[in-house]
């Protein structure tokens, strides 16, 4: 577990993002706030689309080149300097990335360099940070590679082509992590991936952290894995964060419906196929997004105040802060018998 | 199959137990599978057709130069037809009346010796030592022309993939179309009407040549400093006629891989610009246009046969364009050689040497 007490290392405040398109500006992060602690898990969690990783893209500055940062700020810290991502030079961007915070991105088939091989791309990693010393680079990542539970000799001196699916993303965890950074963040770490290998890479990933100590962000629509990883869950619907608390509260008090229709959206061993729910509708229109609480079209709880209000992220009732008007009468009918 | 075909004649007949002999040594050392081996055979026989197709094509042309040669003697010095029959067949080495078949035979056999023989307009001189008079030139002005424009092609291609979609990359996207449809003898033309005689740049009998007159070649500067200058109009051809396709090939390779997720990740590793421009976008970039150098290679050289006759460039086209107007069939042949090979060749280099650009194609063991 990680230490709450702690200063954040990452503290997001209020970060509105739009991408400017022919079509209008699509709002695909409005008024995001969270805080990211010293060892801590945390874990976005919502469907496709719902702009979790413009978040995550917006925290190592990578966002696509029509995306323009409307509000907010990004703090890091460091030991004791602090830093506003948002207005770093050009140099100290290229300093931060990967080595404050690294990023594992969706689809590691493709993530490394084909014609370079493994041993090449870890000392480019190495070098562009200040390292010179080959052999030194050599046994960090023999020892990472290690660490991931792949044969270190061999895949140091393959080619990516000469690694498996599941291999690639483990070599690229064992990247992540070189130049020893603070943040990982992950983006849909285990998808593409078969069900023994998800879970040699949750294996790993726990593994890492435990030993490296590093936060972790990452990015799911997979419950399961959030469940198993995370110390801290964030709901993302249509750009917000609905609701945030720790792992336990929002899988077994949850006050968001959203996030409870994704809760029993998902089978589980005890509540079988008869019990399974979809949430109705789909994900709003981020151009012109519905006035008032975004989710109500697709709520059962929704009233006029919904269509009216956008509720505030509020620590009012229930044990963590969630954005709905409605919280007591999710809260009223999750204690009915289902 | 063969080998035990060979077992049931062995007593009967010698070139039986050859076969058999063969057949048992190819399964014990199976060479043909060897893909080394098996791609220099191939390449051997492609360099053997051409050369087959040539030598009688060659002869299919109007206008022969043995008769001519004996009809040149017999009215010079009044001696006898067969006399001077005699003279040039001996002279030759040559024989005219031998058959079409036998005349191709020895040309393989004397080819097989590595003797590419002599010229039959200029008796006694030996093909070899033209070609090696006139190919260093061509390959000096082609290869230049070719690296210049090869590299140019890359750096230009690569920033109009940077900045696509602006002002730079329109204009640029505009010229190398224009240069792309332009043939490259009619860019010959226009240099020498536009500045060489409109505008008066440079005095166009003066290019004339591989170097001026009086000069003796070797490494002195006078020397070398002529032959950049008689060069450089056929360099500048030669890239203005190929610059805009290696462009336009590089812009779209490179707009392909700057889209991969390589990339992407490369520069959220924090690695440096340069770093990721050479070795992950450039060399992925290039990998695509390296299958068409080796094909171009062969093509600018057969394409200088116009070139150097614009220019007057005493090279290897001017060469083989000589040849050809006087039915010199030898040397029409031994240019054909010279030229086909290369492209063969050069072909077959570039299909080795791949692999060592590309891990992912990379030839292990037997194929």
């Amino acid at each position: 577990m990680f230490d709450q007490q702690r200063e954040a290392v990452l503290r997001v405040e209020d970060l509105s993002i739009i991408y400017r398109t022919k079509r209008g500006d699509v709002k695909a992060t409005s008024r995001v706030s969270f805080d990211l602690r010293p060892g801590e898990a945390l874990a976005l969690i919502g469907e496709s689309g719902s702009g979790k990783t413009t978040i995550s893209l917006a925290l190592i500055r990578k966002l696509p080149k029509n995306a323009v940062v409307t509000s907010g700020n990004i703090t890091y810290r460091r030991d004791d300097s602090v830093q506003d991502l948002l207005k770093l030079s050009n140099r100290q961007l290229r300093a931060f990335r990967w080595k404050d915070c690294a990023m594992v991105f969706q689809g590691a088939q493709n993530a490394f360099n084909p014609v370079l091989k493994i041993r090449r791309q870890f000392e480019d990693t190495a070098q562009s940070h200040g390292w010179t010393d080959k052999t030194a680079i050599r046994e960090r990542a023999l020892n990472l590679l290690e660490l991931v539970r792949l044969d270190p000799e061999r895949v140091y001196d393959s080619y990516p082509h000469e690694l498996s699916g599941g291999m690639k993303q483990r070599t690229l965890l064992a990247l992540g992590v070189l130049l020893n950074p603070q943040i990982v963040i992950l983006d849909e770490p285990t998808t593409a991936l078969d069900i023994l290998t998800q879970r040699a890479i949750i294996d790993v990933l726990n593994d890492m952290q435990r030993q490296l100590h590093f936060s972790i962000i990452f990015i799911s629509h997979d419950l399961s894995l959030a469940a198993e990883m995370a110390d801290t869950v964030a709901t993302v619907y249509a750009g917000e964060i609905v609701e945030i608390g720790p792992v336990n509260d929002i899988f077994y008090r949850s006050l968001h419906p959203y996030t409870y229709g994704l809760l029993t959206s998902v089978p589980t061993l005890e509540h079988m196929q008869d019990h399974l729910q979809s949430i109705p509708g789909s994900p709003p229109n981020l151009i012109d997004p519905p006035a008032g609480c975004k989710f109500h079209p697709r709520c059962a709880f929704a009233t006029d105040a919904c269509h009216k209000d956008s509720p505030p992220l509020a620590l009012d009732i229930g044990t963590h802060p969630a954005a709905c008007w409605h919280k007591d009468r999710l809260l009223e009918s999750r204690k009915e018998p289902v | 199959m063969t080998s035990r075909n060979a077992d049931a004649q062995l007593d009967s007949s010698d070139v039986s137990g050859v076969a058999g002999a063969l057949s048992t040594l190819l399964v014990k050392y199976p060479l043909h599978k060897n893909y080394y081996l098996r791609v220099f055979a191939q390449a051997i026989l492609t360099i053997w057709a051409v050369l087959t197709v040539t030598f009688f094509l060659v002869r299919q042309m109007p206008g022969n130069p043995i008769d001519v040669l004996i009809e040149q003697i017999l009215t010079q010095e009044g001696i006898s037809y067969q006399e001077a029959y005699d003279r040039v067949a001996s002279s030759f080495n040559f024989d005219p009346d031998a058959s079409l078949f036998d005349q191709y035979l020895d040309y393989i056999g004397d080819l097989l010796r590595l003797d590419m023989g002599t010229s039959i307009t200029s008796p006694g001189t030996r093909i070899i030592d033209e070609i090696a008079r006139f190919l260093p030139w061509t390959l000096f002005a082609v290869g230049s022309g070719f690296l210049i424009s090869f590299v140019l092609g890359i750096i230009l291609g690569m920033s109009m993939a940077y900045y696509r979609d602006s002002a730079l990359d329109h204009a640029m996207s505009l010229i190398s179309s224009f240069f792309t449809g332009v043939p490259n003898y009619i860019w010959g033309l226009l240099i020498i009407i536009g500045p060489g005689i409109s505008w008066n740049w440079f005095d166009v009998g003066a290019a004339r040549g591989t170097y001026d007159p009086g000069l003796t070649p070797g490494l002195n500067a006078a020397f070398i400093g002529s032959a950049i200058e008689h060069a450089l109009l056929p360099i500048i051809t030669y890239v203005l006629a190929t610059l805009g396709s290696w462009m336009l090939s590089m812009k779209s390779s490179t707009t392909g891989v700057l889209n991969d997720d390589y990339v992407n990740v490369a520069e959220a590793r924090g690695l440096k610009d340069r770093r990721i421009i050479t070795a992950y976008v450039g060399r992925n970039a290039m990998l695509p246009l390296f299958a068409q150098l080796s094909i171009s290679i062969g093509f600018v050289l057969g394409s200088g046969v116009v070139i150097e006759e614009i220019f007057v460039y005493w090279g290897f086209g001017h060469y083989l364009f000589q040849a050809i107007t006087v039915r010199d069939y030898t040397s029409v042949q031994g240019a054909v050689l010279i030229l086909s090979s290369t492209f063969v060749f050069s072909n077959l280099f570039a299909d080795l040497t791949y692999g060592l650009l590309d891990p992912r194609v990379r030839i292990t063991g037997e194929k």
